[in-house]
């Protein structure tokens, strides 16, 4: 249905609200667990991903049996990485049999390659994952809740409690002190005589040697 | 060669010495690895610390770092979180808020799910994977923050101690004693003050900038290459020691208490 090079990378068409799954996954747990919620389109030929949810972001599966097996699986994860195009998140099968190969499948993908990186215990865990990624990929990225912004605070306030860490001056001078002289930077290049008329003479000069003192 | 660190005392200071000397000198891989700690660790994580000095030889800092768990580079911060907290739907805006909070000071956020301890007999943990466990994990991803699994406390500082290489390689590794002496500790609650600072960044600045006099006259390339942080967050530091302060704009329950003084 599509241009696909041959090394399998190239762009695949996932309709909205589908996933493109690879052939090798008709009749499989995880592809009927998944059939009842959303809508899967199988997908014969060079396809490098095991899922597709759109046309940037697909789905590397390995399962309790390739970790097992060897380290074969991180070619496939190498090709997804080096695509430009394509986002890959690897669900990895972590089983009673296959955790001890965990550490290491992690570290290489995560530490080195940099991609993200989801245990499930079983292929009825991985369906239900699958279908939230989905889910959550339609939805608007502002509903998130981690990438929401956080209100800001006055910047009066801080100040006050900035000029309050300056030894000897307490909630009293601090406004006083940024009243007079207006910001921070002001306030440090203050001389001695400058200060005593608005903190008094000792306070003065623990301010101006809180400034200029070297470290 | 395990050092006794997170307190103070004269050999704190001559260490603090060497390795100010050492720095300049040492190419970067014969350093020994930093790590900073919040302090509130030493009772939940106290596997990790240890595991983290003795079988990695990381120089591990106890500090105050109050909103977050461990520190690993000039931009990165770690939060160590138990399977069961993030299972447990209460929990969830006290976290959104507190990675939130981190984001407005970190570059790079991960976060490490750590399989809680299994007590012999005890059936009340066995995990049970949920809907809205699933879907924390996807909001993470989503906005870019990095997720590790960890099966146990030693697996957790492996993977600190990880992170800390990667990070190291990318040039954004600790690089400064962290034992300051009396003249940084001065200044460093002042540079902790500022908005959005984290610890790393505060303690950059108490040790690369020669006065705060300095630092608040300097440019946000200055900034930027002194504190260790983005062109963005330096010119947010920037812009913060030039706001001029109004003092109408002063929450009303603070101006109130100066008006009480001044009469």
């Amino acid at each position: 249905m599509d241009w696909n090079p041959a090394d399998g990378t190239g762009p695949v068409h996932v309709p909205l609200g589908h996933v493109v799954a690879n052939e090798k996954w008709r009749g499989s747990q995880l592809a009927q667990e998944m059939q009842g919620k959303i809508k899967l389109i199988f997908e014969d030929g060079a396809t490098l991903a095991d899922f597709y949810l759109s046309s940037r972001s697909c789905i590397l599966y390995i399962t309790e049996a390739d970790l097992v097996a060897g380290n074969s699986y991180r070619k496939r994860l190498v090709r997804v990485r080096n695509s430009s195009t394509l986002q890959g998140i690897v669900v990895v099968e972590k089983t009673g049999m296959s955790e001890q190969y965990f550490p290491a499948v992690q570290k290489f993908t995560v530490l080195d390659l940099g991609m993200v990186l989801l245990p499930v215990a079983s292929q009825r865990e991985a369906s239900c994952l699958i279908v939230q990624l989905v889910q959550e990929q339609a939805r608007e990225p502002s509903r998130n809740p981690f990438l929401r912004k956080r209100r800001s605070v006055l910047s009066e306030a801080s100040l006050v409690r900035t000029v309050q860490q300056i030894p000897g001056v307490g909630r009293v001078k601090a406004p006083l002190l940024l009243q007079r002289f207006s910001s921070i930077q002001r306030l440090s290049n203050a001389s001695t005589q400058e200060l005593e008329p608005v903190v008094g003479q000792a306070a003065a000069q623990h301010i101006h040697a809180f400034f200029t003192q070297l470290r | 060669d395990q050092e006794v660190s997170s307190g103070s005392g004269p050999h704190c200071s001559k260490l603090c010495l060497a390795n100010k000397l050492s720095a300049s000198r040492l190419p970067q891989d014969e350093r020994k690895p930093c790590i900073l700690v919040d302090s509130h660790e030493i009772t939940s994580g106290l596997e990790v610390i240890s595991s983290l000095r003795s079988t990695h030889g990381f120089h591990v800092e106890v500090c105050p770092l109050n909103v977050c768990d461990y520190i690993v580079s000039n931009r990165m911060v770690v939060e160590r979180r138990s399977r069961s907290d993030m299972q447990n739907t209460v929990n969830k805006s006290k976290f959104v808020e507190q990675i939130q909070c981190l984001k407005s000071m970190f570059e790079r956020i991960c976060v490490i799910v750590e399989k809680d301890r299994e007590k012999p007999g005890d059936t009340s943990r066995i995990f049970r994977r949920t809907k809205s466990y699933d879907s924390l994990l996807i909001s993470l991803i989503g906005a870019g923050i990095r997720i590790l699994f960890s099966s146990c406390q030693e697996e957790t500082a492996d993977l600190l101690k990880e992170l800390c290489l990667v990070e190291q390689r990318k040039n954004a590794g600790i690089h400064i004693p962290v034992l300051l002496n009396s003249k940084h500790c001065e200044a460093l609650p002042f540079y902790l003050s500022i908005p959005n600072i984290s610890y790393i960044t505060a303690l950059n600045m108490g040790h690369q900038f020669p006065s705060v006099k300095k630092m608040a006259n300097s440019s946000p390339e200055e900034i930027s290459m002194y504190a260790q942080v983005t062109h963005q967050k330096a010119e947010e530091i920037c812009r913060y020691i030039h706001y001029v302060f109004d003092i109408q704009m002063l929450p009303s329950d603070l101006n109130q208490e100066r008006l009480k003084s001044d009469a």
